[in-house]
């Protein structure tokens, strides 16, 4: 994975500039205009580029698990992992960017994350036998978390990353599920749902809270 | 007509329109409805995205930040010096089919400016001349507004569309704003809040910009799909136009002439008796530079020299804002409250005239990975940390201050790069004129400490100020063929005829003298269909 800012920084700086949250996957109301899939076809083999896919799910589910807030509960925390194999599966490597205001030549997006999300999935397991003689997968949750911030270290920590800009698979999981409009409604307390299809008048009501919180 | 021979396709028409973009499609709309003459609708790229495609499309830009727009752009066909605010989008339908469909009217003074201010230049018509085709504009595209009060906001007619709601965030950014004695109303936009067209009500799903999966935001394909299938007009995709040729003692325009931008590169004539220029600001220009020619050295168009000259924009700036309330961010982030308030600014000691803006914002309510110690967050320790920092509010204003061209502002051909074709192609550099330099410091503070009165008023305060990252290219570009009643001062009438040439027209954008401060398509628009008028009146 390349250290330097990915070019999809042009789309966090245009989403920032027009006031739009960044949503990591479109998780798409019931209008029936708006009724999306996953986003898993991708136009890469079209393009001769030949990609693996999946992740070793042992070692993902259970950087998931130490990542991603414990409360939202085992199933959830599968369904956000499924869905980031989706997306991360689904990935057209150097597709065009978005051009808009801003600059006039045609950008590119990144390579493809994922192969360096692999290999550090590996990397975490073997830090892990060395420093504890475990694998990390078996790991008590705050023996993962220490592993984990030892990996981390350098990462700045004003904001996560986009999970396309993410340097490790860690911040990646955990940028895809803070981008999520389920997310933004956790944070926020009401049902909001950032990005999503609605009904206009609805608007002007305040969101209701979300089940089992106080308006 | 087609007429096929062995060098060259030859199309024939009464008027044809070089550009398929928002001006051209609200022009060839007048023009079915007010003339029996045929139309022939010229554009260099390919249609994109097809509606149908949209919501896909859509999902793969917030997912990944792929563009949803397929093949919009000709790879050789690129504009270079200062261009903020220009687009390489080329394709039916042009940049409007991912504009976030803002459409403010300009204010009365806009029109008057060396008269009331004593800078930059006076159109040669009023606000109220223009009034009728802002509405016939905004009927056509369907935009939906509040009416403001009217002193600021004045109307002929009432809004076609009812407003877009003032909703949660907005209704008490409202009364902030009114705290500091700002009268704010709905952004009107080219949005449907009702069901119209056989479009849908918008459903708030926040990508208006760049791209609606609904169909709600108006764009230039709904027109002509309809032109189309009424057989109203006639579409010739893929053909790019490369000279206007001339008639060397009368100056009538005889042809236009070009190439298909398809792999066979063909050479295209398209025979007409009227042709019309409706290629954006940087296009238009440019296409007149290029057809120069022993009779017209300079280009067509040129007598004054002004071709390319006095580009226009606006500049902005901007703050991010803490204030003691509660908002959501996402309930509608892509709309907004605008005022005109200081767009009518009366008598004052130093020129400033800007609009403002106001929306909801998530900035510094976004996850963190570390918190205040430096700690990393895991977790629910990471989920208790976000909604900590999601309570309370932030809001964003911007105000856009008009800058006034110098004629120096220009677009040139610059041979060092050349498309497929080994046509130069426009190198551009934005320039205030002397007296805009002179006020900018002044301009932008004083924005500055509107933003402070404004946070100080709600007891905010400010998080961030930014200026426009364009500070040498500007927004709402337009200029390069301006309008008025002196040919050596300016390139074509108030209606856009050219004063050198008189069966050729200069449409919307680039006719434009100077660019308000706001954003600018209703008003291309508007000025596209003065020019459409006086086209069907013959
Ligand atoms: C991301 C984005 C968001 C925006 N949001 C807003 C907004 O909210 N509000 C607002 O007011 N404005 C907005 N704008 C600006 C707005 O989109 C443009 O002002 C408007 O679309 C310009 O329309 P036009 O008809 O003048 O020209 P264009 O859209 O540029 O159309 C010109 C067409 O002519 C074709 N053409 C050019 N030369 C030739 C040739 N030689 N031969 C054949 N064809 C040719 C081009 O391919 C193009 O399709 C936005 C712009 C962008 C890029
Ligand atoms: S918010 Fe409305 S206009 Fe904007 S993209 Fe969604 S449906 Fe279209």
């Amino acid at each position: 994975m390349a250290t330097s800012e990915p070019r999809g920084t042009a789309r966090r700086d245009f989403l920032k500039a027009a006031g739009v949250l960044a949503v990591g996957t479109a998780t798409v109301g019931s209008a029936a205009a708006c009724d999306v899939k996953e986003p898993t076809q991708t136009a890469a083999d079209d393009q001769g580029l030949e990609r693996v896919r999946g992740f070793d799910r042992t070692m993902l589910d259970a950087v998931a698990a130490a990542v991603l807030p414990e409360s939202l509960g085992a199933p959830a925390i599968r369904a956000v992992t499924d869905r980031f194999v989706a997306w991360a599966d689904g990935y057209d490597p150097v597709a065009e960017e978005m051009h808009g205001y801003g600059y006039a030549d045609i950008r590119y997006l990144p390579a493809d994350p994922a192969p360096a999300w692999r290999a550090q999935l590996q990397a975490l397991d073997v830090l892990a036998q060395k420093t504890t003689r475990q694998s990390f997968a078996r790991l008590p949750l705050d023996a993962q978390r220490a592993v984990l911030s030892a990996t981390l270290r350098t990462e700045r920590g004003d904001r996560l990353p986009s999970p396309l800009g993410a340097r490790h698979v860690a911040l990646a999981v955990l940028a895809f599920w803070g981008s999520s409009p389920e997310a933004w409604n956790l944070a926020l307390g009401a049902q909001v749902s950032p990005a999503t299809c609605r009904t206009l008048g609805d608007a002007v009501k305040r969101p209701l809270p979300l089940a089992g919180e106080r308006a | 007509m087609i007429i096929q021979n062995s060098e060259t396709t030859v199309h024939e028409a009464d008027i044809c329109i070089v550009g398929s973009g928002i001006t051209a499609a609200m022009m060839a709309a007048h023009l079915a409805e007010h003339t029996t003459q045929s139309v022939l609708v010229v554009e260099a790229g390919k249609p994109t995205t097809a509606f149908r495609d949209r919501t896909r499309a859509r999902e793969r830009f917030l997912a990944y930040g792929e563009s949803p727009w397929k093949a919009d752009h000709l790879d050789d066909q690129n504009a270079f010096g200062t261009t903020w605010g220009f687009s390489p989008s080329m394709h039916v339908g042009g940049l409007a089919m991912h504009w976030g469909g803002v459409s403010p009217r300009y204010s009365p003074e806009d029109f008057q400016l060396r008269s009331l201010y004593g800078v930059g230049s006076d159109w040669p018509f009023s606000y109220t001349d223009l009034d009728p085709f802002y509405q016939e504009a905004e009927e056509r595209m369907g935009v939906a507004g509040e009416q403001g009060p009217p002193a600021l906001d004045p109307r002929g007619k009432p809004y076609p569309l009812p407003p877009l709601p003032i909703n949660y965030n907005l209704a008490q950014l409202q009364q902030w704003a009114g705290k500091a004695d700002i009268a704010t109303w709905s952004t009107p936009s080219a949005k449907n809040s009702v069901e119209r067209d056989g479009r849908a009500q918008c459903q708030r799903c926040d990508t208006c910009y760049p791209v609606c999966p609904t169909g709600a935001k108006y764009s230039p394909d709904f027109t002509w799909d309809a032109l189309m299938a009424a057989k109203k007009i006639t579409l010739l995709t893929q053909t790019l136009i490369r000279r206007l040729e001339a008639d060397a003692k009368t100056g009538r325009i005889t042809a236009a002439t070009g190439n298909r931008t398809d792999a066979t590169g063909a050479p295209v004539t398209v025979r007409a008796k009227t042709f019309v220029l409706a290629a954006g600001f940087v296009w238009s220009p440019h296409l007149l530079l290029l057809s120069r020619s022993e009779a017209f050295p300079n280009g067509l168009a040129n007598r004054s020299g002004l071709v390319g000259k006095y580009l226009a924009g606006h500049r902005n700036v901007n703050a991010y804002l803490q204030l003691p309330m509660e908002l959501l961010p996402g309930i509608n982030a892509q709309h907004s409250l605008v005022s005109k308030q200081f767009m009518r600014p009366g008598k004052q000691s130093r020129y400033l005239r800007h609009d403002l803006r106001i929306w909801e914002s998530s900035v510094g309510r976004e996850p963190r990975l570390r918190d205040d110690n430096e700690t990393l967050l895991f977790g629910d320790a990471l989920l208790k940390d976000w909604q900590q920092r999601a309570k309370g509010a932030t809001a964003r204003v911007r105000g856009y201050y008009d800058v006034l061209p110098d004629k120096e502002s220009k677009l040139w051909l610059d041979n060092t790069h050349t498309n497929r074709f080994g046509d130069p192609m426009p190198t551009m550099a934005f320039k205030d004129a002397p007296e805009s330099a002179a006020l900018r410091e002044f301009q932008e503070e004083s924005l500055r400490d509107l933003f402070r009165r404004m946070a100080k008023a709600g007891g905010g305060e400010i998080l961030r100020m930014e200026n426009s990252a364009n500070d040498l290219g500007q927004e709402h570009p337009t200029g390069g063929c301006r309008m008025g009643t002196d040919p050596m001062d300016s390139v074509v009438n108030g209606d856009g005829r050219a004063h050198d040439h008189e069966n050729l027209w200069v449409a919307g954008a680039p006719a434009q003298p100077t660019a308000s401060c706001c954003n600018g398509t209703l008003t291309f628009v508007a000025v596209g269909l003065k020019t459409a008028a006086a086209i069907a009146k013959g």
